[in-house]
Order: structure tokens, then C-alpha cells, then sequence
């Protein structure tokens, strides 16, 4: 048993599994077959949850995974090249490029090692989308973080944790020090606090990349092609990382599993993937996968799932002696890439590794025997059938049961106040609100010589855009526009809302910049504590609100990864994270002068809001502030919500929108307050509010508004935009660089706006400072 | 004459599509030319009349920033380098490219393996990724040719961009006018104070020029504000970008 907790995590059941197949076949497994088994097998690997059979409070509902493909099937949207099926999603450019895109978590590596953690997530991504069809290039990056706030008292650190501190300043720098390095630009990300990720962080980073579309797709492994190892040699590091990350965290987690944490190395993935971009040009490569979870038994048993392949283990570069052979087999050793290659293009591919001065190693052969097979030295290490190691898992099945968590309303006489001055100045100090330029500054995010909007502008340089614009190749015209969405506290309280809410976020971030509604792809990652009754049912629903809203915005998922494991233990004290659903956005511009950066560009134009909002403030920043959760998290219809996103895009492209925010936490007025940063404008807000308190209005979290500046002689125009939809004059922009409202003919705040902005900038510089 | 720019790459160079990119557009041909294409013979840098160090890591920046890049051209064709550099050809290196023209002794006074100044660990210790107004000095430098006075916005992407020399060094450089960019201040006066000087270097120097204005250095990136959308505030008229440009116009049109 000992074996099966703390190494191989395989399920009593799973064990039979195994037991059975090798009493069928009259010998005894060897140890490079159970953990081929093992890691094939493993929640990271297999996704058993997202594939299982389900009955939720009773009733048999279609398995997750399903759910979310056949959404995406049935919108056919034009441009999706490629989905579900590889490393990376791809959406359609133009005739000739498509853009890539991936989303991973490297979760249970970061709580261990952070900076080692974050670095090899990030080199694993970019590998992702390096190993997609026959090669891609990357284009971007993006990181996003739910951690324990940085200031959480000592004590309240979980035995085997770290300080979220101490993580946050360590997943950082690895995302720095490892994009950097590649010249990958970082261009969007976010930082989310709460105090049930100090035992356990979720750390999102993102790829992007940009494909040929006659390389979109990988070709076939005939019998007798090459099994070509190309990159970083392979040590001990990272041995049980998949199987690892499946589990739950506990206090021994750090001493058992230690070197389950893989050690990255991004000038060697910088060179290999100048070899491999320099193959695919040639055309010489056939198909392309990275080493990833698992090492070479997942990459290569994948790519020879159809035809059998046959591995000769002593050929593998090491990078020290004395490893064992099935610690090679399964090792995650970061920088390796695995490609078939037909042997006549042998030749060519050694010139190329020559030139670049990058090592690339035939391991063994495609064959025709549908056989797992490796040896060592001539001696067999595994001998497996395909399907067997492909297919002799058995669906799970497994029940859910939906239970609500309850939390505390807060009084009127709490909420209601005569002056909303400190509530403000309490909303933009909030982790969730504060601004993480210091952040931002240590990540290279013009590189490559393709920004287009990037995230800060304003004459200071320190107002936020909403999503990040690039030209993927210089003097393309055509643009990407990258963003995200989540908001893990809304999914406790309601998970299928709160899911809603975080697409809504991710599409409007990025139509805020100039998106296109109709040219918009998604992805999703789950990250949700280990799915016991409860948040199996709470997954669920989020995924019917993926479905329902992605189907009703004709807006697909085109990628994803789910990570079920966030939970900790220790004895009877269970922390279980707020789950996560980020969902990222990626938008086709047709003209990347079209696009609009966020801060207020001029005194005198008005400041309108766009969009309806609605007395929602469970889940909100205000309530926070307050030290409540509250019950209703934000509605909308998302009908309506597309309708807006078509009214943004049409003012953005036609010119009367001159700068756009969506609002997301904190509400309208601190999207206001950060849009005048940028140059410290000031603003007069002016409004009769009508069917709700002050508060309601000034910090409503309900998504699917903006918040725009129109000059004066264009607001015709944008009425005749909006039509039927919600649209109000709210204010106007001014030199005198405070921040007023009034409602209902009342003064309710009246702020300096750069005092506010320190509020804002003060808790980062705290930490960073 | 279409000059051709040979663009110096080894693993960890990263800022070349947009070195290259600046080049074209100034109307100049460009071509990656591998230290393991020099080395082997491959290819020669006489067949290139401007040389351009991109920015990037250079194997990762170990031991110091760019010194094994520098090390291994000084090994593998420091001959081809000194011919470079004492012909009538142009030689420009940017952030890690910068690093390399110093290691390699090539800045600031063209003494081929001879280490005379350095660039080291910014003053705020940390990798910074913002905008930067610079000063163009007067000097004798090509590639600023007609831009004396000017005021250019660059981003600058670094850790290790501190110019350090020492004294005698320094007065050297300055007397003879070498210095050709200074970070400035909202008032465009050179300044220590960051983050105006992102990286605490001496004088505020950004960049230098090698005694005979043809061999140019610096850690901001022009290459990165040569067309209108790469200032982030080009969405209002005044401020769209492009200003950089003509420093590799003055490159390509010098032939």
C-alpha cells in the first residue's frame, strides 16, 4: 500500500485492474509497466473525473468532458482548426496562420518549490504549443495566481506549507526568469487572494503561439519511422510528477515527494525549439509531442498509441549515470521534445541540431505490432499491448450530490453609508484590486517586437488595459488579443453563476481592447478540490454554465485542462481552495488599428456606462471589504451580454470609443478611478440612481458593462450603437484631477485621484517594494 | 546599395525577429548568421556590411551577461571581428548585444579582448520591463546622425544594464564625446533617479559609440518603436511611436 499512496496513486480497483491482466497473461509486471500504468492512468493524465460516468442528486448526466466537446461541436464555429485533440487548441488567422493556445496549472510543483515550480509550468506550456501539429511558434505567454494573502499571519501557515509570501515572490520570478529567457513575452495575467489557498496555491500559466495552418495538424507514425529525442537529457527529477499532482496534499508531501519537482532549464528549450522551428520549415517533421507528465512513457505511448512502438532506453542521453531504467522511462526531465521522423530525413535533422548546437537522439522505432515495448540493453522493461495501457482502464463512475454553503448577508446599516470616501480607498487596497504594475515590470512583454496594446498605458504608464493586443509577426496587420476571466470566490457561493461570471469576464476583457465577438475562442481550466460528493456536483454545474454560455455567446472551447486535486489534509483539518474555472480568451483582429487602450484620453469627453447593473453584491469586493461574503452572486443575460459586446466592438471599430473598461471587481467606480490613473484626470460623476441603494450602483459587480469615453459630438452615434441596450451618461472627464460623484443630486465621494492611486499601488510595493 | 546586415545569433538571442524587422524596413537585407555558422566556416562575416548583436540571454547569461558569448567570438572568429571593425563597416549591439560589444572590448574604445568598462546588476537588483525617454547626445556616431538634441522613447528590457568604468575610463569617454544616449527625466535632463534610469548607470549613459562613431551600443531598445503602434499610447495621434527608426535609416544609408 505504501507504494500505491505515496508513488504510484493508483486506486485499490486500478490495482485489480492491473492484478488481473497479468494473472490472464501468466507473468508478473514489470516495474516499468506499473508505471507506465501508473502515470497513463493517473487524474493528470487520464482525466478519470472529467471522463467518468456521472449521476448527480441522483440523476445520470452526460460525462463532463463530453458536455464541453459537444458544445464546441455544435456551434461549428469557421475557425476552429483544431480542438480537444492536441496539445493546444488552434483558431483560424487568416488563409495562411492560425493561432495556438494552451493553459496549464502547475499546482502541487509550486506549493513545493515555487520558483522551480512556476518555471518548469512555464516551460511545459510553451512546449505545449512547440508540440502541437508539426511545430508552432510562441508567441505570448500568461500567468495567473490565487494565493494566501501575502500578510497572512504566520500561524495560520499549514504544517509542510509555505508562506503564500514567500510563493508569490517564487512563482514570480520563475515565470519571469524562465519567459524571459525564451523571449517569450508575458502579456496578461492576475493575482487573486484568499485565504483558503495558503495550503495549497493554483498556478496558471498560459501559451500562445502561431501555426501554419498546413502544419495544423500531426500526420500519422508509419512502421519503421524514427523515435527522435530532441533537447534536454534526462534525470531524476520529476519522477512521479504526474502521479504526484494527482493526489492531495498532505504534510508529508514536501519530504515524500521532493523530487517529483522537475528542474528547468530555458535556454535549453530555447535552442531546441530554434531546431525544431528550423525542421518544421523544412517540412521534415511528421508529428510533434512535448515530454511533459509522465516523461517519454506518456509522450511516446501516445504518439504510438496507433501503430506500436518499440524503445531502446539505453540510447536515451542522460544527464548522470546510475539511474535505474524505469526511472529514465518515466522521468519528467523538462526541455525534451519527441518527434517522428521518417528515416531518410535523418540527415537533415542532424545538420540542424548541429547548427544549433542542440542534442537530438534516435530512442527506438514505430512499428506495426500495436505493442508498448522498451528494452534496455536488450532487456525488456515493458512489453504491453496498446490497448491495454490505452484503453484497459474502466470508466469510472461516480456520484455527486449538490450542497450549498451558507454565508452572512450583511446588515443595511453596515452597507448604507452618507460617504463613500474610505470604501473607496478600502476597494482599490484591496489584493484583489491593487495594482500589480510592480509585477508586470519584471516580465519582458515586448519582445519579439509584437505589442500592439500591452498592459499599462497612460502618460505615466501605470493604468491598466484590460487584455493584451499583439501583431504576432511584424507588419501582419492582423492582430491577437489575449485575456482571461475567473473569480474562484463567486464559485463558492454558486458555481454555476459564478462560472458564467468568469466567461463573461474573459470575452469582455478583451472585446474592452477591440475584440471581435463574432472571432472569440475559449479555454478552460479547472482547478477544484479533489471532486468528492459536493464538488463533483459543483463541477457540473460549472460546466453547464460553460456549455449554456458558450453556445449562447457562439463563442467555443477549443482547449482545456482540468487539475482536481486542491485540496489539503492533515489529520481532521481539510482546507479546500475556492474553486477555480479561469477561463482565457483569445480574439481575431482584422486590423490591429482598431484597437483601443483603456485609460481616458481627453478633458471634456463624457464617460459613459454601458450595460445593466443590478443590485448583486454577493461575492463582491465591497462586501469583502466589509468582512461578508453575502448569497447573490452577479445574474445576467447573456443574450443581452452579446448584444453589448457587439456594441463595444462596433464603437471601438468606428471611432467613438476612445477608451474601455469593463468592470469586474470593485464595480464602476473603481474602473473609473483606474482608467484616470493613467494621466491623474479627474472626473465628475453625476447620476440619479433609481431601484437601489448608492453602494449598489457605485460597486455592483455585474458583468457584461463598460465603462467608455465618447466625446461629446459622438454620443448621437453611440445611442444609435446601443439601440435598446442599457446606455447612460455617467460623467465627465476633467483637469482637475479629483475624483466626484454625486447621486440623486447628493455628494456621496469626492477623492484625490493620486491619492487614491497610492491607495491602490500601496499594497504591491509592500511586497515588492 | 541594399546593405546586408548579418544578425548574430546564438542560443538564448531572442530579440531578432524585431532587430531584423527594423533593418527591412529601413531598406536594408537581413540574414541570421549563427556563431556556429562562423565557427565552422559556414559563413563569413566580410560578406556583411553591418553587424548586429541582438538582445537576448546568451547562454543564459551564465558566468556574466553575454560572456560566453563574447568569449566564444573573440575564440572562433575574434580575426573576422577586427577585420569588422577596422574596415569602413557599421557594428550595432542592443541589451545583450551591448553587453557583448564590452565584453568582447569592442566598446568602448574598439580594443579587441580588452574588458574596459562593464554592465552589471541593475541598482534596483530586479529585471525591469518599462519605458524610458533618451537624450541623443552630440558625438560623431552614425547611426544619430542628424538627431542630435532628439528626445526617443524605447522600452528598455534588462537586469544587467548598469554602466560601470572606471575613472580614468570614463573621463576618456566622456572628453571624447563617446556617449550618445542618456536616460532623462519628464524635464529631458539626465537623470540617476529611477525609474526615469532604470538601472542606476553612471552619468545616465544608455548607450556609447566607439571612437570612430561606427560601432554603436546601448541596453534600451529602439528596435522595438520603429512603427507607429509600438508606443502603448499611440491611440492618441501625439503619441504614436516610429521616432527609432531613422537611427537604422542612418545605418543602411551610410553604404
Amino acid at each position: 500500500m505504501a507504494l500505491s499512496q505515496n508513488t504510484l496513486f493508483l486506486t485499490l480497483e486500478e490495482m485489480h485492474t492491473i492484478q488481473n491482466y497479468f494473472q490472464k497473461i501468466g507473468r508478473d509486471p514489470y516495474d516499468a509497466e506499473l508505471e507506465t500504468l501508473a502515470q497513463t492512468w493517473s487524474e493528470h493524465c487520464g482525466h478519470k473525473t472529467f471522463k467518468a460516468n456521472l449521476i448527480i442528486d441522483g440523476q445520470e448526466v452526460v460525462p463532463l468532458y463530453r458536455r464541453l466537446k459537444d458544445a464546441t461541436k455544435a456551434i461549428n464555429h469557421p475557425r476552429v482548426i483544431s480542438c480537444f485533440k492536441d496539445n493546444s487548441g488552434v483558431f483560424k488567422i487568416n488563409d495562411q496562420y492560425g493561432v495556438c493556445m494552451k493553459v496549464e496549472t502547475h499546482n502541487s510543483p509550486s506549493a513545493l518549490d515555487p520558483y522551480g515550480g512556476a518555471m518548469t509550468g512555464t516551460g511545459g506550456v510553451l512546449r505545449d504549443i512547440v508540440g502541437t501539429g508539426k511545430g508552432a511558434k510562441v508567441i505570448a505567454s500568461t500567468d495567473i495566481f490565487c494565493l494566501g494573502p501575502p500578510d497572512l499571519a504566520e500561524e495560520k501557515v499549514p504544517e509542510g506549507c509555505k508562506h503564500p509570501r514567500f510563493i508569490l515572490k517564487g512563482v514570480i520570478r520563475g515565470v519571469a526568469d524562465y519567459g524571459n529567457q525564451m523571449g517569450v513575452p508575458t502579456v496578461n495575467g492576475s493575482l487573486h487572494f484568499h485565504e483558503d489557498f495558503r495550503a495549497k496555491p493554483t498556478v496558471i500559466v498560459g501559451a500562445y503561439g502561431l501555426i501554419s495552418i498546413d502544419k495544423a495538424q500531426k500526420g500519422e507514425p508509419e512502421s519503421g519511422d524514427l523515435v527522435l529525442s530532441v533537447g534536454g537529457k534526462t534525470g531524476r527529477d520529476g519522477v512521479h510528477g504526474a502521479t504526484f499532482s494527482s493526489a492531495e496534499m498532505t504534510a508529508e508531501t514536501e519530504k515524500v515527494n521532493a523530487s517529483a519537482v522537475q528542474i528547468g532549464d530555458p535556454i535549453e528549450e530555447k535552442r531546441a525549439f530554434d531546431a525544431i522551428l528550423e525542421m518544421s520549415a523544412q517540412n521534415i517533421i511528421k508529428a510533434i509531442t512535448d515530454c511533459g507528465a509522465g516523461g517519454f512513457s506518456s509522450a511516446v505511448g501516445e504518439m504510438g498509441s496507433k501503430t506500436g512502438v518499440s524503445i531502446d532506453l539505453e540510447k536515451a542521453p542522460l544527464k548522470y549515470l546510475s539511474l535505474d531504467p524505469w526511472e529514465i522511462w518515466i522521468s519528467e526531465s523538462q526541455e525534451r521534445m519527441i518527434i517522428a521522423l521518417s528515416p531518410e530525413n535523418l540527415g537533415k535533422a542532424q545538420a540542424i541540431f548541429s547548427k544549433y548546437n542542440v542534442e537530438g537522439t534516435v530512442i527506438g522505432t514505430f512499428t506495426d505490432d500495436q505493442q508498448l515495448r522498451v528494452r534496455y540493453n536488450g532487456e525488456t522493461l515493458c512489453d504491453l499491448p496498446m490497448d491495454f495501457v490505452h484503453g484497459g482502464l474502466a470508466q469510472l463512475s461516480l456520484e455527486g450530490k449538490t450542497e450549498k454553503f451558507k454565508f452572512e448577508e450583511p446588515s443595511a446599516s453596515v452597507l448604507q453609508k452618507n460617504n463613500y470616501n474610505e470604501a473607496l480607498k478600502t476597494i482599490m487596497g484591496n489584493y484583489n484590486v491593487c495594482s500589480k504594475e510592480l509585477i508586470v515590470r519584471k516580465y519582458d512583454h515586448n519582445v519579439q517586437g509584437t505589442a500592439v496594446q500591452m498592459p499599462f498605458a497612460g502618460g505615466n504608464h501605470q493604468s491598466p488595459n484590460n487584455a493584451s493586443v499583439l501583431e504576432p509577426l511584424p507588419g501582419m496587420k492582423q492582430g491577437v488579443v489575449i485575456g482571461h476571466g475567473l473569480n474562484p470566490i463567486l464559485n463558492r457561493l454558486d458555481p454555476f453563476l459564478g462560472s458564467k461570471w468568469a466567461i463573461l469576464e474573459a470575452v469582455a476583457n478583451i472585446v474592452a481592447q477591440g475584440a471581435d465577438p463574432e472571432n472569440i475562442a475559449l479555454l478552460d481550466n479547472f482547478i477544484y478540490p479533489k471532486p468528492d460528493s459536493k464538488y463533483l456536483a459543483d463541477l457540473s454545474r460549472a460546466i453547464d454554465a460553460c456549455v449554456e454560455t458558450s453556445k449562447e455567446l457562439g463563442m467555443p472551447f477549443i482547449s482545456g485542462k482540468d487539475s482536481l486535486s486542491s485540496t489539503y489534509r492533515r489529520g481532521d483539518k481539510v482546507i479546500h481552495i475556492p474553486p477555480v474555472l479561469c477561463v482565457s480568451a483569445v480574439g481575431i483582429i482584422e486590423d490591429i488599428e482598431k484597437t483601443i487602450s483603456s485609460p481616458f484620453k481627453k478633458s471634456g469627453n463624457k464617460i459613459v456606462l454601458i450595460g445593466e447593473t443590478k443590485p448583486e453584491l454577493g461575492g463582491s469586493i465591497y462586501y469583502d471589504s466589509l468582512g461578508y461574503v453575502g448569497t447573490q452572486v452577479p445574474t445576467i443575460d447573456t443574450k443581452l451580454a452579446f448584444q453589448i459586446f457587439k456594441a463595444i466592438h462596433q464603437g471601438i471599430k468606428q471611432g467613438i470609443i476612445l477608451s474601455c473598461q469593463d468592470i469586474s471587481e470593485g464595480g464602476l467606480i473603481s474602473s473609473i478611478a483606474e482608467m484616470s490613473f493613467g494621466e491623474l484626470f479627474g472626473t465628475k460623476i453625476v447620476a440619479s440612481v433609481e431601484g437601489m441603494k448608492d453602494y449598489e450602483w457605485l460597486f455592483s459587480e455585474s458583468p457584461g458593462r463598460f465603462v467608455c469615453e465618447v466625446a461629446e459630438k459622438d454620443m448621437g452615434i453611440l445611442k444609435t450603437i446601443c439601440d435598446s441596450i442599457p446606455c447612460i451618461l455617467v460623467g465627465e472627464i476633467n483637469l482637475e484631477q479629483r475624483i466626484v460623484v454625486e447621486l440623486n443630486q447628493k455628494s456621496v465621494l469626492e477623492l484625490n485621484i493620486n491619492d487614491l492611486k497610492q491607495e491602490w499601488q500601496a499594497p504591491m510595493k509592500k511586497v515588492f517594494g | 546599395m541594399k546593405p546586408k546586415i548579418a544578425l548574430l545569433y546564438t542560443e538564448g538571442i531572442n530579440r531578432d525577429q524585431e532587430s531584423g524587422y527594423a533593418f527591412r524596413l529601413a531598406g536594408g537585407e537581413t540574414e541570421l548568421v549563427h556563431v556556429s555558422e562562423l565557427k565552422s566556416g559556414a559563413k563569413k562575416l566580410a560578406n556583411y556590411q553591418i553587424l548586429f548583436l541582438p538582445g537576448g540571454f546568451a547562454n543564459g547569461d551564465h558566468l556574466f551577461s553575454a560572456k560566453i558569448w563574447a568569449s566564444e567570438s573573440l575564440a572562433y572568429f575574434g580575426d573576422q571581428l577586427q577585420a569588422f571593425a577596422q574596415d569602413d563597416k557599421l557594428i550595432i549591439g542592443i541589451c545583450n548585444g551591448f553587453q557583448c560589444l564590452i565584453r568582447t572590448g569592442l566598446l568602448p574604445f574598439n580594443h579587441l579582448g580588452k574588458i574596459e568598462a562593464t554592465l552589471t546588476h541593475n541598482a534596483s537588483n530586479s529585471f525591469q520591463s518599462r519605458w524610458v525617454k533618451l537624450k541623443i547626445e552630440s558625438s560623431n556616431c552614425v547611426f544619430t546622425r542628424g538627431l542630435e538634441g532628439q528626445i526617443i522613447r524605447t522600452p528598455v528590457s534588462h537586469g544587467e544594464g548598469r554602466f560601470l568604468a572606471p575613472e580614468d575610463e570614463l573621463n576618456k569617454i566622456e572628453q571624447e564625446k563617446q556617449v550618445v544616449f542618456r536616460y532623462v527625466d519628464e524635464q529631458e535632463n539626465p537623470t540617476q533617479i529611477f525609474p526615469a534610469n532604470p538601472n542606476g548607470s553612471t552619468n545616465a549613459i544608455a548607450g556609447l559609440t566607439s571612437p570612430n562613431g561606427k560601432i554603436l551600443g546601448l541596453m534600451p531598445h529602439p528596435e522595438c518603436n520603429t512603427i507607429w503602434n509600438h508606443y502603448p499610447n499611440w491611440n492618441e495621434e501625439k503619441q504614436r511611436g516610429g521616432e527609432c527608426l531613422q537611427l537604422f535609416k542612418n545605418a543602411v544609408t551610410y553604404f
